[in-house]
Formats: C-alpha cells, sequence, structure tokens
C-alpha cells in the first residue's frame, strides 16, 4: 500500500502534463484571442468619410433591425484581398448588410480598390489614425464583427472570410441571430 | 576680500543657469514624468501583434499607436491604473504581462507554491524513510557478523 503513495508525485506530474498539452492541442492558434467587446453594444465612434461613399454612422448601425457584419479592412492590407470577393458574395447572394471600417489607409488606394473589385459596404467609416480600431479591440486587419439586431457584438472573426468560414461560422450564427429575437 | 568676492559672483553665475532652467521647464519637467510612467506602462503591457514582446520591445505598427495612445491619455493626467484598465477593456487580460491577482488567477499564483508543497512533503518522506531503513540495518546479528568475518578472513589469506 505504501508503495503506491510515492507515485502521487509523477501522477501529479502526468496530469499537468495532460492539461498543458491540452491547452497546447485545443487552441490551435494563439493569435485568435477571445474579444473581450462580445455581447457588447458597438461603441459609440464617430468616423470620417470616404469621398463618394456613404458614411458609416452609429444611427446606420442601430437603426437596421437585421443582424449586419462591420468589417475592418486596408487597401495595403493582402489578406483583405482575398476575402474582398466573399464579401462580395455574401452582400450579393446572401444580402447582408456589411459596414466597412477602412483602417490607416490611403484613401485614393482604397477608392481604386472599391472601383476594381466592387463595394461590398453598406457604408464606410475611415479611420485613418487607427484610433477606432483601438476602440473595437483590433489588433490586426482584417477583422469582422458580427452584430445582431440590436447593433451587439456577437461573434468576432479574426483574419480573412473564406468560403469555409461563410459555410462553417458566418452565416449559421446570421441565421441564428435572425430567428433569435 | 575681493578674490572671495569674485569667487562668489563666479559661483552665483555658475548656478543661474540651473535654477533659470528650473524655473521655466515645469513643463518639461511633467512631461518627463508622463514619459517615466508611460515608460513603465509599456514594459507592462503585451504587444498583440508579436505576443511575447512587451509594448516598450515592439516596433509593430499596433504598438506604435497603443503607445502614442498611452502618451496622450497620461498627458490627459490620467493615471497609470486608469491608462491600463481603458487597455484591459478592450483588449482583455491578455494585454498585461503580469497577469491580476484575482479569483480567476488565483492558481495561477499559488499553484506552484501548492506543488513545490506537496514536492517537499515527499521529498522529507522519502528521504527520513530511506535513512530510518539504513538504520535498521547498520546493526549486524551475530550470525551475519560471523559470516562477513568469515568471508574477510577468506580475502585475506
Amino acid at each position: 500500500m505504501k508503495k503506491y503513495y510515492y507515485y502521487i508525485p509523477l501522477i501529479t506530474f502526468i496530469l499537468l502534463i495532460l492539461f498543458f498539452s491540452r491547452q497546447l492541442f485545443l487552441n490551435k492558434d494563439p493569435s485568435h484571442l477571445p474579444s473581450v467587446m462580445l455581447d457588447e453594444s458597438f461603441p459609440k465612434l464617430e468616423f470620417n468619410q470616404l469621398e463618394k461613399y456613404n458614411l458609416l454612422t452609429i444611427e446606420d448601425i442601430f437603426s437596421y433591425d437585421k443582424p449586419s457584419l462591420v468589417n475592418v479592412w486596408a487597401s495595403w492590407c493582402v489578406p483583405c484581398k482575398i476575402e474582398h470577393a466573399n464579401l462580395m458574395l455574401l452582400k450579393n447572394k446572401h444580402s447582408i448588410r456589411i459596414y466597412g471600417i477602412n483602417y490607416k489607409d490611403n484613401l485614393q488606394e482604397a477608392d481604386e480598390i472599391l472601383n476594381l473589385d466592387g463595394n461590398p459596404f453598406y457604408s464606410i467609416g475611415v479611420d485613418s489614425s487607427g484610433r477606432i480600431a483601438i476602440n473595437l479591440g483590433v489588433y490586426g486587419v482584417p477583422e469582422t464583427f458580427i452584430l445582431d439586431r440590436n447593433g451587439k457584438i456577437r461573434y468576432r472573426h479574426v483574419g480573412p472570410i473564406l468560403e469555409y468560414d461563410i459555410r462553417e461560422t458566418i452565416l449559421p450564427i446570421l441565421t441564428k441571430l435572425e430567428q433569435d429575437d | 576680500m575681493i578674490k572671495l568676492f569674485k569667487y562668489a559672483v563666479i559661483l552665483f553665475l555658475c548656478s543661474a543657469p540651473s535654477s533659470l532652467y528650473s524655473q521655466n521647464n515645469t513643463n518639461l519637467e511633467s512631461n518627463s514624468l508622463v514619459l517615466q510612467q508611460a515608460k513603465e506602462l509599456y514594459e507592462e503591457l503585451r504587444c498583440l501583434v508579436c505576443q511575447n514582446q512587451s509594448l516598450l520591445e515592439s516596433e509593430a505598427p499596433l504598438a506604435l499607436d497603443l503607445k502614442e495612445l498611452i502618451k496622450e491619455k497620461l498627458k490627459e493626467g490620467k493615471t497609470k491604473k486608469e491608462v491600463k484598465d481603458f487597455l484591459v477593456e478592450r483588449y482583455g487580460e491578455f494585454i498585461l504581462l503580469l497577469p491580476t491577482l484575482s479569483l480567476q488567477n488565483l492558481f495561477l499564483w499559488i499553484g506552484p507554491f501548492i506543488f513545490l508543497f506537496i514536492g517537499i512533503i515527499f521529498a522529507y518522506k522519502f528521504y527520513t524513510n530511506f535513512n530510518r531503513s539504513s538504520n535498521k540495518t547498520k546493526t549486524l546479528n551475530p550470525a551475519e557478523k560471523k559470516n562477513v568475518q568469515k568471508i574477510l578472513d577468506e580475502k585475506l589469506e
């Protein structure tokens, strides 16, 4: 009986290893941080206008009574180019309203991109200093938030939205939000 | 006497600029306090792009923005704690390089000591038992003594 007693440190050690390896393998990408903004109302921010495009306003967001997306993007951001077509798809095929936040960008180039590849955004707000993104807890572009019909942040997607993400996360969440209220 | 007076004048002139400087530049001093505080904060905050660096070490664009923001907030008269709280509200406790001592983090803080304690207890038990058992074998019974003597004698022959 006494012999088993001595195995307790070893067992504790193995349990610790299991605990750590679980963390190591389950949290696949440590750069995907959970958002603290979840279930918070979209902060009352003011944006500058991108010329020729509708200005994103807080009233826009709060008066719309369907779930919507807020996409933080920039023309210099390569993953944003990858997701651009998918945003267009969300807008045209699934008629989802997407608000754009243009992050620390050259406005002329932003305009060019939208001219070239199409404009998936209902309205656009410009954040040239990056301050607004900080207020949203954004740490890289692209990032996308899903808002419910009350303007609450319900989901945050870090990195480009791929077809897979639309199918597996974005659309299911949107339909669930629509059914909820 | 005149020599002494000369020295006094020289001393006075030498000290004048520095006193003038300190009077006119209280603004600069409070500025350097802000910079000092800002630097302390940079060291305590995590750069979210390159995650194991502090803001101080990081040149990532987001880190530069955050540093600028921190300096501004401190200049507005916000305390270090207020600035930290502002950032934690947005980026979560992950941004703090030193986790706070909260109920959620309690295990993180005292866990190592618990394990150390358990380890010490076991080490203590193990070694005291070991000594006890070695004490027991120290004394040989007469038959064993005889046997050992026999072996030794054989070897010596």
